[in-house]
């Protein structure tokens, strides 16, 4: 009996052995598939970040927008939820030459606020502040300049409209294949992810267990496609400490379910953006403008010329 | 399974009497020191062998920071391998690093660099999003750690689940009631782990609004779980912190701390 459960137990330690990715390393032998924090750091360290067009803004963020993480952005109407959203869907398509990540966007609307001749006036911004800072660059490489027409910056951006809560459950169920079709997407932007469960949710447990089951799944996705998700969400008044306060939308348990939290608002005429909420980043807060040309620095921030990278 | 003597087999059934169990703990029963002065003073000492400890608090007040200094501090200083399991997609290797830059440098010379290199290669990450992944996690572990005993080797000291509510809340409550029995096997199954391989287990979970004040996750029947729950808030805006303990098995619970994150 003994040597039947030895052979066994032989017999599983071998297919474990041919399974191992790097059963080398001794303490990765103790988890197959797991990485270790050293190996992992240096893959941070290569990875690049998504600009959101402002270097005040990309400076709290640690260099923009994270792959790998899921960031929730939250302000109250018309503090540039959307614009931020807009931009991102443009600049991850900064083609690698000029320093972008080149890829493509994943935009899902919930509430029809997005305007395509924005986009467009958004990538020809974009556009001209690289001519700008690659002037060299753009001469030689007449190649690069074809892919430097605003068309193909919208050519870029896959939309999906959301007109009710079952639809959305749905679209990020089918992500999972749409983004293994699609390897070049890098960035999943969800404008705004509370829009649907805010009306016509009577359980609202099984709101929180709905929104919860999907907050871990945009995870996974975002790990395993090496991808950014940013979420953009609403405000609401929260009654605490004897006041009415302003909180992003969704509750408290829905508070645990991003990597990064940045919450945009106004200080007197400016806009501002704080982060609230991040794994390796301090706290910060930095003013940030929208102009024609999308999201850029505040002029009045010792006046630096925009940037994008 | 066991390497120590306590548990003794006595025609077939294991028992052991309570001067074992006091050598028991005197000898295997170590504290971690966390790296963070107040919560080691609330805890009386830090982490402990053999137990689970739940870590809980509002979103962004420092329940993944505690975790990453925790896992740092374990790994820097008692050569053990630290597995941090991560469904937030937040353990972030750069803040880790950071924080091992501040730990003073231990009597043997070794260059900072190969310090790092070394320590961190020793805290191990696996992403999990979904309760089914931690099960199968779990199950893997309990078999390379029977298989450690026998082969030596750097063994697991710590195990880090951040966070555990986010796994479970998807699937308690509503009329089905696998969810609470999924709940209780992850339970089990990690107190197992803790006591017979004498890991220390540190979970963490969510708040939420309870009548009137806020209160931790996961109900009543998860409360009886974790030996010790510590529930750590910030204020805003600023890195202090406030620790309080909820539930101790062996101190008096309703004490409370404040200290500060290091930036």
């Amino acid at each position: 009996m003994n040597n039947k459960i030895q052979e066994a137990a032989d017999i599983l330690k071998a297919v474990d052995g041919s399974n191992k990715f790097k059963g080398v390393e001794e303490p990765c032998g103790v988890l197959r598939g797991a990485q270790n924090a050293w190996d992992m750091l240096s893959e941070e360290q290569s990875q690049k970040h998504i600009s959101t067009g402002s270097s005040d803004l990309n400076g709290i963020l640690g260099g923009g927008i994270h792959c790998k993480e899921v960031t929730e952005i939250g302000g109250v109407p018309g503090v540039g939820k959307t614009q931020l959203g807009i931009q991102l869907a443009i600049n991850v398509q900064i083609p690698v030459d000029y320093g972008g990540l080149g890829g493509k966007a994943v935009y899902i609307d919930t509430e029809g606020s997005f305007m395509v001749e924005r986009a467009y006036q958004i990538a020809e911004g974009c556009i001209s502040d690289i001519m700008e800072y690659f002037p060299y660059h753009h001469d030689k490489a007449s190649s690069g300049q074809q892919n430097l027409q605003p068309e193909r910056f919208l050519a870029g951006i896959y939309y999906f409209r959301i007109c009710s809560y079952t639809e959305q459950i749905a679209v990020i169920n089918h992500l999972e294949k749409f983004l293994g079709e699609h390897k070049d997407v890098r960035i999943v932007i969800i404008d705004s992810v509370t829009f649907h469960f805010r009306q016509d949710f009577d359980d609202l447990a099984l709101r929180t267990r709905v929104l919860s089951g999907l907050s871990l799944k945009l995870m996974k996705l975002s790990k395993t496609y090496n991808l950014a998700v940013v979420l953009l969400n609403q405000v609401t008044t929260k009654f605490t400490e004897g006041s009415f306060q302003l909180t992003l939308a969704l509750g408290d348990s829905w508070s645990h379910s991003s990597t990064n939290r940045l919450i945009l608002y106004w200080k007197g005429n400016e806009r501002c953006a704080y982060l609230d909420k991040s794994p390796s980043l301090p706290v910060a807060s930095t003013p940030y403008a929208v102009t024609g040309k999308g999201v850029r620095d505040a002029v009045s921030s010792n006046c630096k010329r925009a940037r994008i990278m | 399974m066991n390497e120590g003597q306590p548990p003794v087999e006595n025609g077939g059934v294991l028992w052991s009497d309570g001067m074992d169990l006091l050598k028991d703990v005197a000898e295997r029963k170590h504290f971690f020191p966390t790296g963070l002065e107040g919560i080691d003073t609330l805890l009386g000492g830090g982490l402990r062998k053999g137990q689970l400890t739940e870590l809980t608090g509002q979103s962004s007040s420092g329940k993944t920071q505690a975790c990453l200094s925790f896992a740092s501090h374990v790994a820097a200083r008692h050569m053990g391998v630290v597995l941090y399991l991560d469904t937030s997609n937040s353990f972030s290797p750069s803040r880790i690093a950071r924080i091992l830059d501040e730990i003073p440098i231990s009597l043997i010379k070794e260059p900072k660099d190969v310090r790092l290199k070394r320590v961190m290669s020793s805290i191990i990450c696996e992403s999990v999003f979904d309760i089914f992944a931690l099960f199968e996690v779990l199950d893997q572990l309990e078999v390379s750690l029977n298989d450690k005993v026998n082969n030596g080797g750097k063994k697991i000291c710590l195990l880090i689940i951040d966070s555990i509510s986010s796994l479970l809340a998807p699937i308690i409550g509503g009329k089905y009631s696998q969810g609470r029995s999924m709940m209780i096997s992850v339970a089990m199954i990690l107190k197992k782990l803790a006591d017979k391989h004498n890991l220390s287990v540190l979970v963490t979970n969510h708040m939420v609004a309870g009548n009137g004040a806020p209160k931790p996750a996961l109900g009543e029947s998860w409360k009886a779980v974790p030996h010790i729950r510590l529930m750590i808030s910030r204020d805003r805006g600023s890195n202090i912190c406030t620790a309080t303990i909820l539930k101790h098995t062996l101190m008096a619970s309703g004490r409370h701390l404040r200290f500060a994150v290091p930036g």
